[in-house]
Protein backbone atom coordinates (compact mmCIF):
# COMPACT_ATOMS: atom_id res chain seq x y z
CA UNK A 1 0.00 0.00 0.00
CA UNK A 2 1.38 3.39 -0.87
CA UNK A 3 1.00 5.66 2.36
CA UNK A 4 -0.94 9.12 2.29
CA UNK A 5 -0.51 12.32 2.13
CA UNK A 6 0.42 12.55 5.76
CA UNK A 7 2.82 9.55 5.48
CA UNK A 8 0.96 7.60 7.61
CA UNK A 9 -0.51 3.77 5.44
CA UNK A 10 -4.30 3.65 4.86
CA UNK A 11 -3.26 -0.11 6.12
CA UNK A 12 -3.35 1.50 9.76
CA UNK A 13 -6.73 3.08 8.76
CA UNK A 14 -7.83 -0.13 7.86
CA UNK A 15 -7.50 -2.04 10.82
CA UNK A 16 -9.02 0.36 13.39
CA UNK A 17 -12.21 0.78 11.16
CA UNK A 18 -11.86 -3.83 11.11
CA UNK A 19 -11.11 -3.18 14.82
CA UNK A 20 -14.32 -0.26 15.78
CA UNK A 21 -16.79 -2.26 13.58
CA UNK A 22 -15.85 -5.81 15.40
CA UNK A 23 -17.04 -3.85 18.81
CA UNK A 24 -20.86 -2.55 18.02
CA UNK A 25 -22.08 -0.47 20.52
CA UNK A 26 -25.69 -1.54 21.20
CA UNK A 27 -28.77 1.43 21.21
CA UNK A 28 -29.18 2.08 25.26
CA UNK A 29 -32.46 4.45 24.35
CA UNK A 30 -34.51 1.72 25.27
CA UNK A 31 -32.83 0.00 27.88
CA UNK A 32 -36.22 -0.45 30.34
CA UNK A 33 -38.27 -1.15 27.68
CA UNK A 34 -41.07 -4.51 28.06
CA UNK A 35 -41.78 -6.91 30.78
CA UNK A 36 -38.41 -7.53 31.49
CA UNK A 37 -36.64 -4.32 31.47
CA UNK A 38 -39.05 -2.75 33.28
CA UNK A 39 -38.87 -5.28 35.79
CA UNK A 40 -34.84 -5.14 36.02
CA UNK A 41 -35.33 -1.17 35.75
CA UNK A 42 -37.59 -1.32 39.03
CA UNK A 43 -35.75 -3.50 40.94
CA UNK A 44 -32.25 -1.96 40.72
CA UNK A 45 -33.99 1.84 41.33
CA UNK A 46 -34.23 1.44 45.17
CA UNK A 47 -30.72 0.07 45.02
CA UNK A 48 -29.29 2.99 43.02
CA UNK A 49 -29.37 5.60 45.85
CA UNK A 50 -28.13 4.90 49.23
CA UNK A 51 -30.38 7.66 50.80
CA UNK A 52 -33.44 5.02 50.08
CA UNK A 53 -31.09 2.12 50.34
CA UNK A 54 -29.96 2.73 54.36
CA UNK A 55 -33.97 3.29 55.31
CA UNK A 56 -35.18 0.34 53.49
CA UNK A 57 -32.84 -1.85 55.67
CA UNK A 58 -32.88 0.57 58.22
CA UNK A 59 -36.65 -0.72 58.85
CA UNK A 60 -35.89 -4.23 58.75
CA UNK A 61 -33.09 -3.70 61.21
CA UNK A 62 -35.37 -1.79 63.54
CA UNK A 63 -38.14 -4.21 63.09
CA UNK A 64 -35.44 -6.94 64.28
CA UNK A 65 -34.89 -5.20 67.50
CA UNK A 66 -39.03 -3.95 68.24
CA UNK A 67 -39.62 -7.86 67.73
CA UNK A 68 -43.25 -9.03 67.01
CA UNK A 69 -45.49 -7.74 66.26
CA UNK A 70 -43.99 -5.04 64.64
CA UNK A 71 -41.14 -7.02 62.57
CA UNK A 72 -43.70 -8.00 60.24
CA UNK A 73 -46.24 -5.11 60.46
CA UNK A 74 -42.84 -2.21 59.98
CA UNK A 75 -42.20 -4.68 56.57
CA UNK A 76 -46.03 -5.04 55.43
CA UNK A 77 -46.65 -1.02 56.10
CA UNK A 78 -43.60 0.15 54.30
CA UNK A 79 -44.58 -1.05 50.89
CA UNK A 80 -48.19 -0.07 50.92
CA UNK A 81 -47.09 3.84 52.47
CA UNK A 82 -44.58 3.71 49.95
CA UNK A 83 -46.90 2.87 46.81
CA UNK A 84 -49.18 5.42 48.30
CA UNK A 85 -46.48 8.07 48.21
CA UNK A 86 -45.32 6.82 44.77
CA UNK A 87 -49.03 7.53 43.59
CA UNK A 88 -48.57 11.01 45.28
CA UNK A 89 -45.98 11.59 43.20
CA UNK A 90 -47.18 10.88 40.06
CA UNK A 91 -50.12 12.55 40.31
CA UNK A 92 -48.34 15.94 41.33
CA UNK A 93 -49.64 16.43 44.97
CA UNK A 94 -47.56 19.03 47.01
CA UNK A 95 -45.76 17.41 49.81
CA UNK A 96 -43.01 19.45 51.84
CA UNK A 97 -39.03 19.42 50.37
CA UNK A 98 -38.99 15.35 50.03
CA UNK A 99 -35.19 15.21 49.97
CA UNK A 100 -35.26 16.73 53.52
CA UNK A 101 -37.78 14.39 54.81
CA UNK A 102 -35.96 11.09 52.97
CA UNK A 103 -32.60 12.68 54.86
CA UNK A 104 -34.68 12.84 57.66
CA UNK A 105 -35.87 9.19 57.57
CA UNK A 106 -32.16 7.82 57.49
CA UNK A 107 -31.44 10.02 60.65
CA UNK A 108 -34.46 8.73 62.62
CA UNK A 109 -34.38 5.13 62.03
CA UNK A 110 -30.65 5.25 62.27
CA UNK A 111 -31.26 7.28 65.50
CA UNK A 112 -33.68 4.59 66.63
CA UNK A 113 -31.93 1.82 66.16
CA UNK A 114 -28.60 3.48 67.73
CA UNK A 115 -30.71 3.93 70.92
CA UNK A 116 -32.24 1.25 70.78
CA UNK A 117 -35.41 2.69 71.07
CA UNK A 118 -39.08 0.61 71.53
CA UNK A 119 -42.14 3.29 71.46
CA UNK A 120 -45.50 2.15 71.35
CA UNK A 121 -46.54 -0.35 68.57
CA UNK A 122 -48.91 2.21 66.74
CA UNK A 123 -46.00 5.26 66.95
CA UNK A 124 -43.57 3.03 65.30
CA UNK A 125 -45.87 2.17 62.50
CA UNK A 126 -46.97 6.08 61.69
CA UNK A 127 -43.29 7.03 61.98
CA UNK A 128 -42.31 3.99 59.22
CA UNK A 129 -45.28 4.74 57.43
CA UNK A 130 -44.44 8.95 57.30
CA UNK A 131 -41.25 8.67 56.21
CA UNK A 132 -42.17 5.43 53.43
CA UNK A 133 -44.73 8.13 52.06
CA UNK A 134 -41.22 10.46 51.40
CA UNK A 135 -39.25 8.06 49.60
CA UNK A 136 -41.99 6.86 47.83
CA UNK A 137 -43.10 10.52 46.82
CA UNK A 138 -39.58 10.60 45.11
CA UNK A 139 -39.54 7.59 43.47
CA UNK A 140 -42.98 8.28 41.55
CA UNK A 141 -41.58 11.77 40.35
CA UNK A 142 -39.00 9.39 38.78
CA UNK A 143 -40.83 6.71 37.28
CA UNK A 144 -39.73 6.44 33.76
CA UNK A 145 -41.65 6.56 30.96
CA UNK A 146 -40.26 3.39 28.66
CA UNK A 147 -40.22 0.89 31.41
CA UNK A 148 -43.31 -1.88 31.32
CA UNK A 149 -45.41 -0.58 35.02
CA UNK A 150 -46.45 -3.72 35.58
CA UNK A 151 -42.92 -5.25 35.43
CA UNK A 152 -41.45 -1.99 36.73
CA UNK A 153 -43.79 -1.77 39.93
CA UNK A 154 -42.83 -5.76 40.73
CA UNK A 155 -39.56 -5.32 40.87
CA UNK A 156 -39.59 -1.83 42.65
CA UNK A 157 -41.58 -3.39 45.75
CA UNK A 158 -39.50 -6.56 45.43
CA UNK A 159 -36.45 -4.51 45.59
CA UNK A 160 -37.88 -2.58 48.71
CA UNK A 161 -39.22 -5.53 50.18
CA UNK A 162 -35.86 -7.88 50.30
CA UNK A 163 -33.55 -4.77 51.62
CA UNK A 164 -36.42 -5.01 54.92
CA UNK A 165 -35.78 -8.98 54.74
CA UNK A 166 -32.05 -7.94 54.70
CA UNK A 167 -32.14 -5.33 57.35
CA UNK A 168 -34.21 -8.25 59.70
CA UNK A 169 -31.48 -11.24 58.65
CA UNK A 170 -28.82 -8.86 59.50
CA UNK A 171 -30.95 -8.46 63.06
CA UNK A 172 -31.61 -11.21 63.93
CA UNK A 173 -28.48 -13.05 63.49
CA UNK A 174 -26.67 -10.41 65.23
CA UNK A 175 -28.79 -10.38 68.14
CA UNK A 176 -28.75 -14.47 68.40
CA UNK A 177 -25.20 -14.03 68.75
CA UNK A 178 -25.49 -10.90 71.47
CA UNK A 179 -24.32 -8.40 69.47
CA UNK A 180 -27.19 -5.92 69.84
CA UNK A 181 -24.17 -3.40 70.21
CA UNK A 182 -23.21 -4.51 66.72
CA UNK A 183 -26.87 -3.64 65.44
CA UNK A 184 -26.47 -0.03 67.18
CA UNK A 185 -23.75 0.37 65.83
CA UNK A 186 -25.36 -0.32 62.49
CA UNK A 187 -27.91 2.24 63.15
CA UNK A 188 -25.19 4.89 64.40
CA UNK A 189 -23.58 4.38 60.99
CA UNK A 190 -26.76 4.78 59.77
CA UNK A 191 -27.71 7.86 61.33
CA UNK A 192 -24.46 9.54 60.61
CA UNK A 193 -25.12 8.92 56.62
CA UNK A 194 -28.03 10.48 57.24
CA UNK A 195 -26.63 13.79 58.37
CA UNK A 196 -24.99 13.82 55.51
CA UNK A 197 -28.12 13.27 53.08
CA UNK A 198 -29.65 15.46 55.35
CA UNK A 199 -26.62 18.51 55.07
CA UNK A 200 -26.86 18.00 51.19
CA UNK A 201 -30.21 18.48 51.20
CA UNK A 202 -29.86 21.81 53.17
CA UNK A 203 -27.03 22.71 51.28
CA UNK A 204 -28.81 22.42 47.54
CA UNK B 1 -47.99 -1.55 27.18
CA UNK B 2 -49.79 -3.12 30.34
CA UNK B 3 -49.12 -6.66 30.79
CA UNK B 4 -52.19 -8.26 29.60
CA UNK B 5 -51.38 -11.82 31.50
CA UNK B 6 -49.52 -10.17 34.66
CA UNK B 7 -52.50 -7.93 36.49
CA UNK B 8 -54.61 -11.06 36.32
CA UNK B 9 -51.95 -13.20 37.11
CA UNK B 10 -51.36 -11.02 40.27
CA UNK B 11 -55.11 -10.76 41.22
CA UNK B 12 -55.21 -14.75 41.37
CA UNK B 13 -51.94 -14.85 43.50
CA UNK B 14 -53.79 -12.85 45.71
CA UNK B 15 -56.92 -15.03 45.58
CA UNK B 16 -54.82 -18.26 45.75
CA UNK B 17 -53.07 -16.62 49.03
CA UNK B 18 -56.84 -15.48 50.68
CA UNK B 19 -57.61 -19.12 49.82
CA UNK B 20 -54.98 -20.17 52.16
CA UNK B 21 -56.47 -18.78 54.83
CA UNK B 22 -60.11 -20.54 53.97
CA UNK B 23 -61.56 -23.48 55.20
CA UNK B 24 -59.85 -26.46 53.10
CA UNK B 25 -63.83 -27.40 51.90
CA UNK B 26 -64.23 -23.56 50.24
CA UNK B 27 -61.12 -24.17 48.37
CA UNK B 28 -62.28 -26.03 45.28
CA UNK B 29 -65.59 -23.85 45.21
CA UNK B 30 -63.67 -20.98 45.18
CA UNK B 31 -60.98 -22.04 42.78
CA UNK B 32 -64.41 -23.50 40.41
CA UNK B 33 -65.71 -20.03 40.32
CA UNK B 34 -63.44 -17.61 39.62
CA UNK B 35 -62.15 -19.88 36.83
CA UNK B 36 -65.73 -20.26 35.25
CA UNK B 37 -66.52 -16.93 35.78
CA UNK B 38 -63.20 -15.43 34.18
CA UNK B 39 -63.78 -18.30 30.93
CA UNK B 40 -67.64 -16.40 30.66
CA UNK B 41 -66.34 -13.36 30.87
CA UNK B 42 -63.62 -13.62 28.26
CA UNK B 43 -66.22 -15.89 26.45
CA UNK B 44 -69.15 -13.07 26.11
CA UNK B 45 -66.22 -10.15 25.88
CA UNK B 46 -65.93 -7.02 27.13
CA UNK B 47 -66.14 -2.94 24.98
CA UNK B 48 -62.48 -2.06 23.95
CA UNK B 49 -64.04 0.95 25.51
CA UNK B 50 -63.94 0.07 28.69
CA UNK B 51 -60.41 -0.97 29.15
CA UNK B 52 -59.35 1.67 31.43
CA UNK B 53 -62.23 0.68 33.95
CA UNK B 54 -61.51 -3.61 33.28
CA UNK B 55 -57.66 -2.35 34.21
CA UNK B 56 -58.55 0.07 37.21
CA UNK B 57 -61.32 -2.71 38.69
CA UNK B 58 -58.32 -5.30 38.12
CA UNK B 59 -55.87 -3.45 40.34
CA UNK B 60 -58.03 -2.05 43.06
CA UNK B 61 -59.16 -5.52 43.22
CA UNK B 62 -55.70 -6.66 44.10
CA UNK B 63 -54.99 -4.43 46.10
CA UNK B 64 -59.09 -5.47 48.23
CA UNK B 65 -57.64 -8.95 48.22
CA UNK B 66 -54.59 -8.80 49.08
CA UNK B 67 -55.28 -6.45 52.20
CA UNK B 68 -58.01 -8.50 53.39
CA UNK B 69 -55.48 -11.07 54.37
CA UNK B 70 -55.00 -8.89 57.07
CA UNK B 71 -58.57 -8.82 58.74
CA UNK B 72 -57.70 -10.27 62.07
CA UNK B 73 -60.54 -13.37 61.28
CA UNK B 74 -60.00 -16.10 58.92
CA UNK B 75 -62.14 -15.47 55.95
CA UNK B 76 -65.74 -17.33 56.09
CA UNK B 77 -68.14 -18.78 53.19
CA UNK B 78 -69.79 -15.54 52.04
CA UNK B 79 -66.35 -13.65 51.87
CA UNK B 80 -63.91 -16.36 49.91
CA UNK B 81 -66.82 -17.19 47.62
CA UNK B 82 -67.44 -13.15 46.68
CA UNK B 83 -63.50 -12.83 46.48
CA UNK B 84 -63.47 -15.82 43.88
CA UNK B 85 -66.62 -14.47 42.52
CA UNK B 86 -64.48 -10.97 42.17
CA UNK B 87 -61.43 -12.40 40.80
CA UNK B 88 -63.27 -14.71 38.34
CA UNK B 89 -65.01 -11.15 36.69
CA UNK B 90 -61.62 -9.27 36.48
CA UNK B 91 -59.90 -11.95 35.24
CA UNK B 92 -61.92 -12.57 32.47
CA UNK B 93 -62.39 -8.59 31.75
CA UNK B 94 -58.88 -7.90 31.51
CA UNK B 95 -58.05 -11.14 29.38
CA UNK B 96 -60.70 -10.12 27.06
CA UNK B 97 -59.56 -6.25 26.28
CA UNK B 98 -55.97 -6.66 26.36
CA UNK B 99 -54.88 -10.07 26.48
CA UNK B 100 -55.00 -12.93 24.82
CA UNK B 101 -56.81 -16.48 25.04
CA UNK B 102 -53.23 -18.10 26.64
CA UNK B 103 -53.15 -15.48 29.26
CA UNK B 104 -55.92 -17.03 30.83
CA UNK B 105 -53.61 -20.28 31.00
CA UNK B 106 -51.01 -18.25 32.69
CA UNK B 107 -53.14 -16.23 35.17
CA UNK B 108 -55.95 -18.99 36.65
CA UNK B 109 -52.92 -21.05 37.50
CA UNK B 110 -51.51 -19.11 39.81
CA UNK B 111 -54.36 -19.36 42.35
CA UNK B 112 -52.22 -22.78 42.80
CA UNK B 113 -50.10 -20.33 45.33
CA UNK B 114 -52.20 -21.33 48.24
CA UNK B 115 -50.41 -25.13 47.81
CA UNK B 116 -46.86 -23.46 49.13
CA UNK B 117 -48.81 -20.75 51.01
CA UNK B 118 -50.45 -23.12 52.89
CA UNK B 119 -47.46 -25.11 53.99
CA UNK B 120 -45.70 -21.94 54.80
CA UNK B 121 -48.40 -21.23 57.06
CA UNK B 122 -47.37 -24.66 58.86
CA UNK B 123 -43.93 -22.91 59.84
CA UNK B 124 -42.28 -20.00 61.78
CA UNK B 125 -42.13 -17.87 58.92
CA UNK B 126 -45.86 -18.26 58.21
CA UNK B 127 -46.56 -14.39 58.47
CA UNK B 128 -44.38 -14.17 55.55
CA UNK B 129 -47.32 -14.71 53.29
CA UNK B 130 -49.14 -11.68 55.12
CA UNK B 131 -45.54 -9.95 53.91
CA UNK B 132 -45.88 -10.72 50.33
CA UNK B 133 -49.75 -10.05 50.51
CA UNK B 134 -48.71 -6.82 51.64
CA UNK B 135 -46.49 -6.11 48.77
CA UNK B 136 -49.03 -7.58 45.62
CA UNK B 137 -50.75 -4.38 47.29
CA UNK B 138 -48.06 -1.94 46.73
CA UNK B 139 -47.79 -3.19 43.53
CA UNK B 140 -51.44 -3.00 42.59
CA UNK B 141 -51.04 1.14 44.06
CA UNK B 142 -48.37 1.20 41.94
CA UNK B 143 -49.02 -0.32 38.47
CA UNK B 144 -52.97 1.13 39.13
CA UNK B 145 -51.45 4.74 38.78
CA UNK B 146 -48.80 4.70 36.77
CA UNK B 147 -50.98 5.39 33.77
CA UNK B 148 -52.12 8.47 35.22
CA UNK B 149 -48.18 9.94 34.23
CA UNK B 150 -48.04 12.47 31.52
CA UNK B 151 -45.71 10.52 29.96
CA UNK B 152 -46.70 7.78 28.20
CA UNK B 153 -45.73 4.93 30.24
CA UNK B 154 -47.78 2.19 29.52
CA UNK B 155 -48.17 2.89 25.77
CA UNK B 156 -45.89 1.20 23.15
CA UNK B 157 -43.37 3.32 21.89
CA UNK B 158 -42.04 3.15 18.22
CA UNK B 159 -39.63 -0.30 19.30
CA UNK B 160 -42.52 -2.33 20.53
Amino acid sequence: MTPNRSGQSPWWAACILLALSLMPTVAQAHDGTGLVGGFISGFLHPLNGPDHMLAMVAVGLWGAILGRPLVVALPIVFPIMMAVGGAMGIVGVPVPPVELGIGLSVVVLGGVIAFSIKPADWLAIAIVAGFAVFHGYAHGQELPSAADPVGYSVGFVLSTGLLHLIGIAIGFMALRRGGLRLVRGLGGLISLAGVWFLFKAVTG
Amino acid sequence: MRGGALPPALLCLGLGMLLAYAPRRLIAPALGLASMLALGVFAVGVPAAWEEIVFAGCWISVVVTSLSLHFPRAPGQLRVLAFAANTGVWVGAVVAVAGRPLDLLFALPCTLVFVPAIILLGTPARLGVKIVASWLAAVAILAGTLPILPTTGYEPDHMQ
